[in-house]
């Protein structure tokens, strides 16, 4: 019995060995730009080729990735805060002030954090909107797709989000802090039946002290961020086991259908994520070689362009605007007006306008506005893939026509929050009394 | 060996990363010089160049650098003033300007900044190091620097640094009489001469017809009513225009105008919104009252009234605007009539019996007994078999002085 014996120079050759430890940025060959891709546990979750067309500027405006951007910086610099940041009532207060005054960047890296927080709420709502004008969440000619499962995945980050930014606004333990998390909770607690037990179980008792500091900052440093990374490992793996963008769905449903004899040298093993051939592979690889371009270094410059541009706006953003830090949290003095974070501050506006005064009598707006409204748009959002009925030439494209009443409908939902938000947050003033921005509002009263 | 698939991006794309590159470069040197850039390192330069100017070269050295702190855990409180105010506890910067004085010595004697810290006596915001911050002048921070720069805008009559003295209060609102806190002191004096706790309870102690005040320095900002409040929308403005009209802010009040001067006014402002529930621990104020008792004095006064014969013109409550002279009642405030004469003066004033006026008030006492003292009409039957026993004993009283003075005269006229 004998071996046959292999050269060094067969093994490294070999698919899936790779000889030189590091990846080129300039491969030489398709070959070495695929070796990145197998060999980069980073760069593992992009495909080995990839549809011009995805790459876009235009078509995705790249939303997902500033997100995933805006987290990795909130998570860079939730670092430091979470060794600088003490979760007490006595002393979370005066922890963040030495954040802020004293603690090397402190400030700066405060900011980064805050800011972070609220653009990717307003980043992750913006990819939603544009997955859904796009038709993004249908599936194509690929096998085994799920997109619309994806969706709601997304929906659930979306989610994740928010609560993040939620209950991340509770731990400077200042004014700001203390009425946003009452009028939040106030109105989780009307929910039927349940509600005063939900708002209990928040909140760790019936009032907002340590039990529901330390519930919060539970939530905000583990429980939350672990869901969403789970769920945005998820949510791109599913990206690429239905074949990437629904762009690129559609440049395969578009293309001539000239087969193209594979060629043995061509072997993309997909680190097993596809099934057979997967379909980005067959569909837009190997059938149209001309509308692809390799992953490394192409989309890898962009991806990098994204992020580190996402990184220089929010550095310079965090010098520019300082984080507030409010008077202590009091419970003894209600702020005029008293406000939810801005993301729930259409809700909030919803539930003040649907609460009706007669006499003595109060219809509380708070179970239509912050539970039952919400609750069934979120229902709707969520099952909309199994509702859209258009054709799957509909996907991958903005506001194409046969898609254009349930698109009309999504925009003016969207205006609709858009505009209750703005009016919420600039229009609102105190006795939750409306101002223009011209017009003069009252003097706050300072103590001395 | 295969070739690479042409790919448009590189030329397009490198650019965009080299200026982002460069954006990134600027971002970093741009948050870098921010958290550097501050006042106090100047101050510190500044403060060492004088030191070494005045007491030479190797004093300078001992200069120190960086944040300067002073943790006070049993106040919470981590005062970060010296950074700035270097020359506190340095001889020979009395008459320096700010930041660079001395601090004068004697306070400092009980007070040690070591013990008490800064901005447990002076206010501001001890956390910060930049001057606005750290001097408490801006939103969301509601105890500023209590300096002569506070007292200046808000026209102090007397001593423009006279604000700082509610902070002392704070600890000391027990004392009779505190040194150095002359504001104070004239406060707690009109306080005992106007009688203010013939309505309200302070430290305890005190009437209902009005508000408790013992703890009225926590009320919030916002928790006045300023609509007929002219000029600062502040606590303490309140409180000032409060002293000096009372009814100018609220409308039914029946709280008496005292016709205060600016600094009165200015100096029971200060005294009310020194009125905090901030907890002193013991070891802070060693040797000062822990509570406010009467003296035995003023105990026996009130014996007295309540248990001499106008102790129910005081159990009810008129004697806080009425003195009863006829019965030895002296009213605190003495804003009504003497309640001896009632009976001729109802007559004379309104042109009606005393049974009918207190049936139906007018005036005042419509407010007073519709709110603050509500009687039965048994009870109104009572003050007016009361009023016309007074009225009995002025008369007799009035008798008595006459034929006293009747005798004196012809005693007189004997000689």
């Amino acid at each position: 019995m004998s071996v046959p014996a292999t050269t060094a120079k067969e093994k490294a050759s070999a698919p899936g060995v790779h000889p030189r430890p590091l990846w080129s940025v300039r491969p030489s060959s398709d070959r070495e730009a695929g070796d990145a891709v197998v060999s980069n546990f980073l760069l593992h979750w992009f495909p080995a080729k990839v549809a011009k067309a995805s790459l876009d500027w235009g078509y995705s405006y790249w939303l997902g990735t500033v997100s995933a951007a805006l987290l990795l910086l909130l998570v860079l610099s939730g670092g430091p805060l979470l060794f600088l940041y003490i979760p007490s009532v006595e002393r979370a207060y005066a922890s963040v002030k030495d954040i802020e005054h004293v603690v090397a960047f402190g400030s700066w890296i405060r900011s980064v954090h805050r800011l972070s927080a609220h653009l990717m709420v307003a980043a992750v709502f913006l990819h939603l909107v544009r997955v859904f004008l796009t038709g993004a969440y249908k599936n194509g000619t690929g096998r085994g797709q799920r997109r619309e499962w994806n969706w709601v995945i997304g929906i659930a980050m979306l989610l994740a989000t928010l609560f993040l930014s939620f209950t991340g606004y509770l731990l400077p333990w200042d004014q700001l802090a203390y009425w946003a998390v009452t009028v939040g909770t106030n109105i989780a607690s009307s929910v039927p039946f349940v509600g005063p037990s939900l708002r209990e179980l928040l909140l760790g008792g019936r009032t907002i002290d340590q039990p529901t500091l330390i519930r919060f900052y539970v939530l905000h440093v583990i429980v939350l961020p672990g869901a969403l990374g789970a769920l945005l490992v998820y949510h791109m793996w599913r990206v690429r086991k239905d074949g990437g963008l629904a762009r690129a769905d559609r440049e395969a449903l578009l293309a001539e259908k000239t087969a193209v004899p594979p060629t043995p040298t061509k072997t993309y093993t997909l680190l097993g994520v596809a099934r057979g051939t997967g379909p980005t592979v067959r569909a837009s690889t190997l059938e149209a070689p001309a509308t692809t371009v390799n992953a490394v270094p192409d989309l890898v410059r962009r991806a990098a362009i994204v992020v580190l541009g996402t990184m220089a706006v929010i550095s310079m953003l965090a010098v520019a605007v300082r984080s507030p830090l409010e008077e202590p949290a009091n419970p003894l003095v209600t702020p005029n007006p008293a406000k939810a974070p801005w993301y729930f501050l259409w809700l909030q506006e919803i539930v003040t306008d649907t609460t009706v005064r007669i006499g003595s009598f109060t219809l509380n707006g708070a179970f239509l506005g912050g539970v039952l409204l919400p609750g069934l748009l979120l229902l709707v959002l969520t099952a909309w893939p199994w509702l859209d009925r258009s054709p799957a030439a509909a996907a991958g494209r903005w506001l194409p026509r046969s898609r254009r009443r349930q698109n009309t409908l999504f925009l003016a939902f969207c205006l609709m929050v858009v505009v209750l938000t703005l009016v919420g947050t600039f229009g609102r003033g105190p006795y939750w009394h409306f101002y223009w921005p011209w017009q003069e509002r009252p003097e706050i009263p300072a103590r001395i | 060996m295969e070739k690479r698939t042409d790919s448009p991006y590189p030329r397009r794309d490198r650019p965009v990363l080299a200026g982002i590159g460069v954006v990134l470069v600027v971002s970093t040197v741009l948050f870098a010089w921010a958290d550097r850039r501050h006042d106090w390192r100047y101050y510190q330069l500044e403060f060492k160049r004088l030191v070494g100017e005045k007491l030479g070269a190797d004093k300078a050295k001992a200069v120190p650098s960086g944040i300067q702190q002073v943790w006070v855990p049993g106040l919470g409180r981590a005062d970060r003033c010296q950074t700035c105010h270097q020359a506190v506890s340095w001889k020979g910067f009395e008459s320096a300007e700010e930041p660079f004085r001395t601090h004068p010595t004697a306070p400092l004697q009980n007070h040690p900044v070591e013990k008490f810290g800064c901005t447990a006596c002076h206010g501001g915001q001890g956390w910060a190091v930049d001057t606005d911050e750290a001097h408490g002048q801006i939103a969301h921070w509601e105890e500023p620097l209590l300096g002569p720069a506070l007292g200046e805008q808000y026209s102090l009559a007397g001593d423009k640094g006279a604000l700082v003295q509610m902070n002392c209060n704070v600890c000391h609102r027990y004392d009779r009489e505190t040194k150095g806190a002359d504001a104070i002191n004239l406060a707690k004096k009109l306080v005992q001469e106007k009688g203010c706790r013939a309505c309200h309870r302070i430290n305890g102690r005190g009437g209902t017809i009005g508000p408790d005040l013992t703890s009225v320095g926590e009320k919030a900002p916002e928790q006045y009513e300023y609509g007929r409040l002219s000029g600062q929308k502040t606590a303490f403005a309140w409180h000032v225009a409060h002293f000096k009209d009372p009814r100018a802010l609220v409308a039914d009040t029946v709280m008496p105008n005292f016709h205060l001067s600016t600094l009165d006014a200015q100096a029971l402002a200060m005294l009310v919104l020194s009125w905090r529930k901030a907890p002193v621990p013991a070891e802070y104020a060693p040797g000062t009252p822990r509570s406010d008792p009467q003296t035995a004095e003023e105990a026996e006064q009130e014996r007295q009234m309540k248990t001499g014969p106008g102790a129910w013109f005081v159990k009810t409550g008129c004697f806080v605007c009425h003195s009863i002279s006829a019965l030895g009642v002296k009213s605190p405030a003495q804003i009504g009539p003497d309640l001896s004469t009632a009976v001729e003066d109802t007559q004379s004033r309104f042109g009606r019996t005393v049974d009918d006026f207190l049936a139906a008030p007018t005036g005042t006492m419509a407010v007073v007994l519709s709110r603050q003292i509500v009687l039965s009409p048994a009870q109104k039957a009572e003050a007016v078999q009361k009023l016309r026993e007074a009225f009995a004993e002025h008369q007799r009283q009035k008798a008595e002085a006459e034929k006293a003075g009747a005798r004196a005269g012809a005693a007189g006229g004997g000689h």
